[in-house]
């Protein structure tokens, strides 16, 4: 204990940071993965994240851990995806999705066949479009919509996690939700109206 | 209620941030309204949607093994054989006597200031809350009135979105045997909790530091009123000056 060595070390705050990170890996990797699109980047990202959280430990107050680390974790991808769009685009969340979709497929028809096959594929299909048009949202959206219905966030969690008012989170929310039923064409009045 | 509100209230309900009373009136009103009703279940159905059909993604094994490792390594380092007993024999002692001393210093903490440990407490426990809020602010009248249904003398509410500290919203706690209104602010990544003392509390705790918190004394408008922030001094002083002008 009193010979620690302080560079190669741990401090007591890091590897709390540290062990907190890893509980809460999950949504941060399923933030990481709906936010960029595809596993590779997700996971370049959250372990960015952690570096950038271990090294940030002393800054962490107390509070609400899961949404002090689920904060890192977006700025680092939204930084990836920054960079995404300026180097070539932002094509590769499209791709992401159909690629879901024959994932899916192909996890459901391992080894079943006859009407199995046919459900598998109908609900293959479903997941497929579900994730078209999530993926299609803008990610300011996108995010809130994720942390609420997937991560069951409450709006303080969300704004602390996104950095940004509660009033706001409330108003993309709602957006979110709007636009998602109008294009699964849920929502009884406005029915194609976001092109998809 | 009308259907405009009811309609607004709708998602809150939902999401189940709504405070108790405020979702008794909004139930009436769906007892008898089919299109809120209605866009209550579309909520519903998109979340069951999403939740049944939208992967929720697990970090793949190799990342969790890959941060496990890198924290494991350093925390797992082996520590250097003490070498001088002691040392080791002296700095537990003086271990010993901090740990005691600390105990000490709490133990006079908790006796000295019975209301301070109280709005202490009630922030922490805000802090921990799924969200410190029983009433989420949009504007200040959501706030104003929900106290008012509350309180003999409902607090002045006043939002400061505009000089940085927004109003999130209002609370209801003790201090002591009181029940005090709570004004939940946000500046930046902090929370702050204004506490509207009640004038039978008598003179207002003194301004104290605990665990890098740190309650304040502040006139809200003329009443006196306690502020439990983690905020640097520069900040507590230009939110108090806030307050004290509140009209």
């Amino acid at each position: 204990m009193l010979h620690a060595e302080p560079m190669s070390t741990l401090t007591p705050s890091q590897s709390l940071v540290g062990d907190l990170a890893l509980r809460h890996l999950d949504a941060a990797y399923n933030l990481g993965r709906w936010l960029l699109g595809n596993d590779a980047d997700a996971s370049d990202a959250v372990h960015d994240a952690f570096l950038r959280a271990t090294r940030a430990a002393d800054t962490y107050a107390g509070g609400n851990a899961r949404a002090w680390w689920l904060a890192i974790v977006r700025n680092c991808c939204l930084a990836r995806l920054a960079i995404r769009r300026r180097e070539r685009g932002d094509v590769a969340i499209d791709h992401a999705a159909d690629a879901h979709g024959h994932e899916a497929v192909d996890a459901l028809l391992g080894g079943s066949d006859g009407n199995d096959a046919e459900r598998a594929l109908e609900t293959a299909e479903r997941r497929a479009l579900l994730a078209r048009h999530i993926a299609a949202l803008p990610v300011e959206f996108r995010e809130v919509l994720l942390l609420r219905e997937i991560e069951e966030f409450s709006y303080r969690e969300i704004a602390d996690s996104l950095q940004l008012p509660i009033g706001t989170v409330m108003s993309r929310l709602s957006r979110a939700r709007a636009l998602l039923q109008a294009a699964l064409g849920m929502a009884a009045h406005e029915e194609v109206k976001h092109g998809l | 209620m009308d259907c405009k509100t009811a309609r607004d209230l709708v998602p809150l309900y939902f999401d189940g941030e709504l405070d108790r009373a405020t979702a008794r009136e909004l139930e009436t009103h769906l007892d008898e309204c089919t299109e809120c009703r209605e866009a209550l279940v579309a909520l519903d159905t998109l979340r069951r949607a999403l939740r049944e059909d939208a992967p929720r993604y697990s970090a793949p094994r190799e990342l969790r093994e890959r941060l496990q490792r890198e924290l494991g390594e350093k925390h797992a380092r082996p520590l250097r054989p003490v070498r001088r007993p002691w040392l080791a024999l002296a700095a537990t002692t003086a271990l010993a006597f901090v740990a005691g001393g600390g105990a000490m210093l709490l133990w006079q903490q908790r006796t000295d200031a019975p209301i301070a440990h109280d709005l202490f407490e009630s922030h922490w426990r805000a802090l921990a809350a799924t969200s410190p809020v029983d009433v989420v602010s949009t504007d200040r009248h959501t706030v104003k009135p929900w106290f008012a249904g509350k309180l003999a003398d409902a607090p002045l509410v006043q939002d400061f979105a505009e000089q940085g500290f927004a109003l999130v919203g209002g609370r209801l706690d003790y201090a002591g045997s009181e029940r005090v209104a709570v004004l939940v602010y946000r500046h930046g990544q902090h929370l702050i909790d204004v506490f509207v003392l009640p004038a039978s509390a008598g003179a207002a705790p003194a301004a104290t530091l605990r665990e890098g918190y740190a309650l304040d004394p502040v006139s809200l408008g003329g009443r006196p009123a306690a502020m439990v922030s983690d905020m640097d001094a520069t900040e507590r002083a230009r939110f108090g000056a806030l307050l004290a002008a509140a009209r």
